[in-house]
């Protein structure tokens, strides 16, 4: 069910034992939290890159969060708010968040335990030189304390064309609920999902253990995945015409416009998505999944490498999806 | 037998109380069960109004001796200070997780322990049985001199950099 599975992600809350929360600390203290995380990571083995949010352009900001590299909540504070992220995008540590440090873990499509891993990695090396807040009873410490206990969040993204369009949304929420996890779009806003793009993640943190809250939204994530693989089948079981014209007429929008703003783009990249994924159309859904991130705005913006318009935004979105199809892959 | 309450009438119930932990057994006529009953609701009523109101209308002025957070400034934010704040609100924090959360005992990664709190950690465990044993003994004396010895053992909050 990989293929249904977008990606994968942990992140863990951890503050200083002797810096006050963010409501309390002052600009001197908030620096002091960025200084001793370096100085502790100073020896990772692999490179990583260090960005102060104050020193950066707007655009820059948006293009990483864009990437989910790092938050609004950081964005809105980027006096002090800095953030470090490896070489290859698969961990970053956000410094001066609502906690003192968000560490992220990343990994692509049904890795959790992957992800996990490379947030535990940047935790146990913290911890070896320096003391977080932790209660033997409340666990990690976080300024907000319903994430006191793990302080992990465990996150799958998942792709739900079928069950979106079957109207099968309310039923997975209830779901999700009952087994204590949370399933939200993650673009757009209320219950508009853009690109039938869903997370699901962990609510509880306190009292049960890292690995039993990544096993539990791994396994609902799996059993979401069936169900949408089976409505997949039965549409195209249904009427197989009717679905490949679905598909294809977005795969005719996207090869041919000379103008796609985000909001068209994210409907069709569905069905692109989902022919990619059922083998209709000759793309593959790796491609499908860098393609989402690099036709957002601020990626397209970025790599235009001038300030455009909206208009020329979109212009040159069309381009890159042109030359991304035309090379097929 | 005659009813236990008032004395008159044929005792005809067996009524069986359990409060904290207790059990009391008393034998009773229909009408003193009745009157018993009412004052009973009545009194468990009242219980649940006053922590219903006192929920409600009462915020308890309690401040961080750390971070001069108030409760009401928590109750405002939903954020807390500094990590000192869990144990200056913990009595009213800890209902509040376990209600948020469903538990309330923490499970997972813990901190790493070095050996040197590794080995305070196994003495203090020892002096806790043996204060244990010593108070079970009525031996009083020792069981005090340990528990002042486990006191000077355990860390004050200092601050760590």
């Amino acid at each position: 069910m990989s293929y249904i599975i977008v990606s994968s992600r942990v992140r863990l809350a951890r503050n200083y034992e002797d810096l006050p929360f963010r409501s309390k600390i002052t600009k001197e203290q908030s620096e002091a939290c960025v200084q001793r995380t370096l100085n502790a990571l100073r020896s990772l083995p692999q490179p990583y890159s260090f960005l102060p949010l104050r020193d950066m352009e707007e655009n820059e900001k948006r293009s990483l969060l864009e990437s989910h590299l790092i938050s609004p909540d950081l964005m809105d504070h980027e006096e002090c708010g800095a953030v470090l992220i490896r070489m290859d995008q698969q961990i970053s540590v956000m410094m001066n968040e609502e906690d003192h440090l968000r560490i992220q873990g990343f990994g692509k499509g049904d890795s959790l335990a992957e992800a996990a891993e490379r947030a535990f990695s940047i935790d146990d090396a913290l911890q070896d030189q320096l003391s977080f807040a932790f209660d033997p009873q409340l666990g990690y410490l976080t300024a907000c304390p319903t994430n006191a206990g793990t302080g992990l969040r465990a996150s799958m993204i998942l792709h739900l064309p079928m069950l979106t369009q079957y109207k099968q949304m309310g039923k997975i929420n209830q779901l999700a609920a009952k087994l204590g996890l949370t399933l939200r779009g993650i673009y757009g806003e209320g219950s508009e999902a853009q690109g039938n793009l869903y997370q699901l993640s962990n609510q509880v943190t306190l009292g049960r253990t890292e690995k039993e809250m990544i096993d539990a939204v791994t396994a609902t994530a799996r059993q979401i995945s069936e169900m949408e693989a089976i409505h997949r089948a039965k549409a195209a079981d249904r009427d197989l015409t009717a679905l490949e014209d679905q598909l294809f007429r977005s795969f005719g929008l996207l090869s041919n416009a000379r103008l796609m703003p985000i909001k068209e783009f994210m409907q069709h990249w569905s069905n692109l998505r989902l022919g990619a994924a059922m083998e209709k159309l000759p793309i593959s859904t790796e491609t499908c999944d860098a393609l989402l991130t690099a036709a957002q705005p601020a990626h397209v913006r970025k790599a235009a490498g001038a300030a455009v318009s909206d208009r020329e935004t979109d212009a040159h979105r069309s381009e890159l999806i042109r030359q991304t199809i035309k090379n097929g892959g | 037998m005659l009813c236990e309450e008032c004395g008159n009438n044929q005792a005809e119930v067996i009524m069986t109380t359990v409060l904290n932990g207790q059990t009391t057994t008393r034998h009773l006529c229909r009408e003193c069960l009745r009157k018993y009953q009412t004052e009973n609701l009545q009194n468990v009523l009242a219980a649940v109004l006053s922590t219903l109101v006192s929920k409600s209308h009462e915020i308890p002025d309690i401040t961080c001796p750390r971070c001069g957070e108030t409760y009401a400034e928590f109750q405002k934010s939903g954020m807390l200070g500094c990590a000192e704040c869990y144990q200056a609100f913990r009595r009213q924090l800890t209902p509040l997780l376990a209600r948020a959360q469903g538990h309330s005992q923490h499970a997972g990664r813990r901190p790493p322990v070095s050996e040197e709190d590794q080995a305070r950690l196994s003495r203090m465990e020892e002096l806790r049985k043996l204060m244990e044993a010593a108070v079970n003994e009525e031996n009083f004396e020792e069981a005090a001199r340990l528990r002042d010895e486990l006191k000077a053992m355990t860390p004050a909050r200092e601050e760590k950099e």
